[in-house]
């Protein structure tokens, strides 16, 4: 019951005195003035969309009726009680209805979907939140400085553990010129979290993200959700009209300015490997809320950020891989049962990344524009011999900006594409990926013609000498390194720095204690492969290099390895 | 609605498509490195920025200029323009399809692929014919259209524009082979059971590649290789014949009178699929036939003898 209330009604502070957001604020600040707009814009635009066409609008309530009802009658809860009733009468009299009940109707239920998504942004829980979040987390990690960090107002230990790369400057730059929409690689649910972190520490604007409606049930999390600018997503509504509030709600946001945040993989990487296939609709509502400021002769561009998240441990690793090589896990896109669920997870996740240095790395990618091209400082896009143009002219047609949806589709399926090669090209190699992916190709060599499921059954069964390994290791380091200077990838300090010894030792400590099992251990002379489910899933992230890096004797391995990237 | 169209590139096609433009009554510019006469209307220009103006530019050149023109046109044109090319090939080890060299040097999007059974001499004098536009881009198919399509060519798009341009470049593979056979003895039955697997093989290498099996089997695959069987005197066709005859692949290439692509392409996704672990009997009995390890009887006993399975 009180889960449901919250979901619905999130918490908000008394307002005594309006907040007046000044120039300097972030564009967020002006929300709550803008929220009841942005609720009617997107209202009207469906239902202009549908109300010339009676076929389409009837089709949108029988839709809307039938998923609802479908969902209600699973659900069987005080919801379903409260407005089932109302579903099935709707059904029942759709067709007898005249033009404009049906319009009456679709405006009711556009409206109510839209205000239930639509968040809210209070500068006090901001203030509030980039203080105090940092020192918690930092309070987990080392329980011992929480008072200490508190004091000096600052938290050394989250600073340890989480380093920012990129150009930032060019980002600051860019945040008062258009709208950024920031598009991370996604493997962990931390990494909402971890990357509002990494834009505060980064002066980087707060942003606007939907979040799962189940988020909203945790008192503490929907008070910071809701009062953050977060909107609400409740991934159990199939209701096409549903779908064009989230995308509208999304498109109007980017139009007026608010800087955005989406994964474009939709769902936390099962496998591990760095997301190729990208989700397009929310890419799509960013690429439109350009055309749409364009036709309008509004001069806001929108740039996007293709961000990488790089852990060297990732809180949920085992459940994602097993995940992932289920054929049940496959469908399960919410995950509510994993290591995020369980806070002992979090304390012992977050005491063995603290004791590494650099073990989580947000990595900003150069801003590019809905086209895939890279941004000057002044914010013109850029050719590949570096001349500037007007991106204006991507969405003419003999001289005259237009709207098409069709050709609006086909470049947000380009950019997810570009978005999928940046991805590879950002992605900071972390030490346990490298470790993990030698002693896989290792394991892959000593066992010719298996499949990939017996040598996952080979716990505790091959072993690999440690000198050959450290030689390995080293070899596989230098090729890596030579593509990183081709820009194909990047890689952690830790890889750069470390002998090949202490990039194993550091891989071996971060595993062992943290997951169930361990994916190695070290049995005298020999590093023993312990889980290879979880060596597999922190070894995915170099599927796409693993014959670049391969000496011409692991060629055949690493073909086999690259190969299981087409099952991503 | 007149079109300002440009056409890089003055060889066969490059000509035939300005003619064909400048018939439906479009404002055509044809750019080439050395100054050519064209017939009236279309204007003849060695000045890359020619082409600033268009609405549509045609890219008309081999494959492997393909790099070269397009980052020269890169220094004129933007978002605004729209580009087709007609070039049969893919670039390197790689298998870079011209879509995404043209991609990579220009920062035009609405790209497109010409392809299919389209031969220059019909298309400049408008015989009837057909072709396929690979491109994501609606509009550009519309374009096109009305460029130079009609009673005298029938486009047909798809989406599946690396498919397009896979298949268009194996074509070319494929009519050697066949060419070769044809000139050995092969009867009807062979030629047409080498032209079906021998696409299904590519079509199956296409696949891995991000192209749909369905492309192979229209008119940028099938279709095209039926005309090339069906004689539209390719030099691929003479390449063919004259392997068979028995001479070398660099004097048989020389025979054809033509820089042949389609024996690079074939020999590099070999290569791509030997990595994939994929079969490809006809493109290696093939390549083994061509440089002399095998001959043509051992080639046909080798294939016949295959165990055979589902189609």
């Amino acid at each position: 019951m009180l889960k449901r209330f919250l979901s619905e009604h999130p918490l908000r502070l008394p307002h005594l005195k309006p907040y007046v957001p000044r120039p300097s604020d972030p564009s967020i600040f002006w929300f709550n003035s803008e929220r009841d707009d942005v609720v009617s814009d997107v209202v009207n635009r469906i239902c202009t969309a549908h109300e010339s066409d009676r076929a389409r609008l009837e089709m949108a309530l029988n839709d809307a009726a039938f998923h609802e009802i479908r969902r209600l009658e699973k659900q069987r809860d005080d919801e379903a009680r409260e407005r089932l009733g109302y579903w099935r009468s709707m059904i029942r009299r759709i067709g007898k209805m005249d033009d404009p009940e049906q319009r009456r109707v679709l405006h009711t239920i556009v409206t109510n979907m839209t205000r239930d998504v639509a968040g809210n942004f209070d500068p006090r829980v901001y203030r509030f939140a980039r203080r105090a979040v940092p020192r918690l987390i930092g309070g987990v990690m080392e329980p011992r400085r929480l008072t200490q960090d508190l004091m000096a107002g600052s938290s050394d230990s989250l600073e340890r553990v989480l380093r920012v790369q990129g150009d930032l400057e060019h980002l600051r730059h860019l945040q008062n010129q258009g709208s950024l929409v920031f598009v991370p690689t996604h493997s962990s649910n931390l990494d909402s979290i971890v990357l509002s972190q990494a834009l505060e520490i980064s002066g980087l604007p707060p942003v606007v993200y939907g979040a799962g409606k189940n988020l909203f049930t945790n008192p503490i999390i929907s008070f910071f959700m809701h009062n953050l600018g977060a909107y609400r997503v409740d991934r159990r509504i199939r209701v096409s009209l549903y779908k064009d509030v989230l995308k509208l709600y999304s498109q109007v946001m980017i139009e007026r300015g608010y800087h955005s945040l989406f994964f474009p993989g939709g769902t936390r990487s099962r496998s591990g490997m760095i997301e190729r296939r990208l989700k397009l609709g929310l890419l799509g509502s960013a690429v439109e809320a350009f055309t749409t400021n364009r036709v309008r002769r509004v001069d806001r561009p929108v740039w996007f950020v293709p961000t990488t998240i790089n852990y060297a441990l990732v809180l949920e690793a085992e459940t994602l891989i097993k995940d992932w090589l289920t054929e049940e896990g496959q469908g399960r896109y919410i995950i509510e049962d994993d290591e995020f669920s369980q806070i002992d997870r979090w304390f012992a996740f977050f005491r063995k990344m603290v004791g590494m240095r650099g073990a989580c790395i947000i990595r900003f990618g150069d801003p590019i524009d809905p086209f895939g091209n890279r941004i000057d400082p002044q914010g013109q896009s850029l050719t590949p011999a570096g001349r500037s143009i007007d991106a204006g002219g991507y969405v003419e047609r003999q001289g005259k900006a237009v709207t098409d949806p069709a050709r609006d589709a086909a470049y947000t399926r380009e950019l997810g594409e570009v978005l999928g090669q940046r991805y590879e090209e950002d992605t900071v190699l972390m030490s346990t990926q490298v470790v993990a992916h030698v002693l896989f190709r290792d394991l892959v060599q000593s066992t010719p013609g298996m499949d990939l499921f017996a040598r996952l059954r080979l716990r505790g069964e091959v072993g690999v000498d440690s000198e050959a390994l450290r030689r390995e290791l080293g070899e596989a380091r230098d090729r890596l390194l030579v593509l990183e200077g081709k820009g194909r990838v990047r890689t952690s300090e830790v890889v750069k720095e470390d002998t090949p010894d202490e990039l194993l030792e550091r891989a071996l400590s971060f595993w062992n204690g943290y997951h169930d099992s361990t994916a190695a251990r070290r049995e005298g002379d020999r590093i023993i492969i312990a889980d290879p489910s979880l060596l597999l899933y922190y070894q995915n992230r170099l599927v796409s290099f693993a014959e670049d890096i391969a000496s011409p004797d692991q060629l055949q391995a690493a073909c086999e390895i690259e190969n299981l990237g087409v099952l991503r | 609605m007149s079109l300002r169209i440009g056409v890089v590139g003055a060889g066969g096609f490059g000509r035939a498509i300005a003619q064909a433009s400048a018939r439906h009554g479009h404002e055509v510019v044809l750019w080439s490195r050395k100054h050519r006469e064209v017939p009236h209307p279309i204007r003849s220009s060695t000045d890359i920025t020619s082409v600033r103006d268009c609405d549509l530019i045609f890219m008309a050149v081999p494959a492997r200029h393909a790099a070269e023109v397009a980052e020269q046109l890169g220094e004129v044109v933007d978002g605004r323009h729209l580009i087709v090319h007609i070039s049969r090939g893919l670039i390197g080890p790689e298998l870079k399809t011209i879509s995404r060299v043209i991609r990579e040097k220009t920062v035009c999007r609405r790209l497109g692929a010409l392809a299919g059974p389209l031969v220059a001499d019909a298309l400049a004098e408008g015989r009837p014919s057909g072709a396929i536009l690979g491109t994501r881009f609606p509009e550009l198919t519309k374009m096109v259209r009305e460029a130079m399509g009609g009673s005298e060519l029938r486009v047909y798009d798809t989406p599946d524009v690396v498919g397009v341009e896979l298949a268009s470049a194996t074509v070319g593979f494929l009519t050697v082979v066949l060419a070769y056979a044809q000139e050995v003895g092969a009867g009807p039955s062979t030629l047409a059971v080498l032209a079906t697997r021998g696409m299904v093989e590519v079509s199956r290498i296409g696949q891995t590649l991000g192209a749909k099996e369905s492309t192979f089997m229209g008119l940028a695959g099938l279709g095209d290789l039926i005309a090339a069987v069906a004689g539209d005197e390719r030099p691929e066709f003479r390449l063919g014949r004259a392997l068979a005859k028995g001479a070398k692949l660099s004097n048989a290439v020389g025979e054809a009178g033509a820089y042949i692509e389609g024996i690079e392409v074939a020999a590099h996704m070999m290569e791509h699929a030997r990595r994939l672990g994929l079969e490809t009997p006809i493109s290696s009995t093939f390549v083994a036939l061509s440089e002399g390890r095998m001959s043509s009887d051992d080639a046909i006993q080798a294939l016949m003898e295959r165990r055979v399975g589902k189609e």
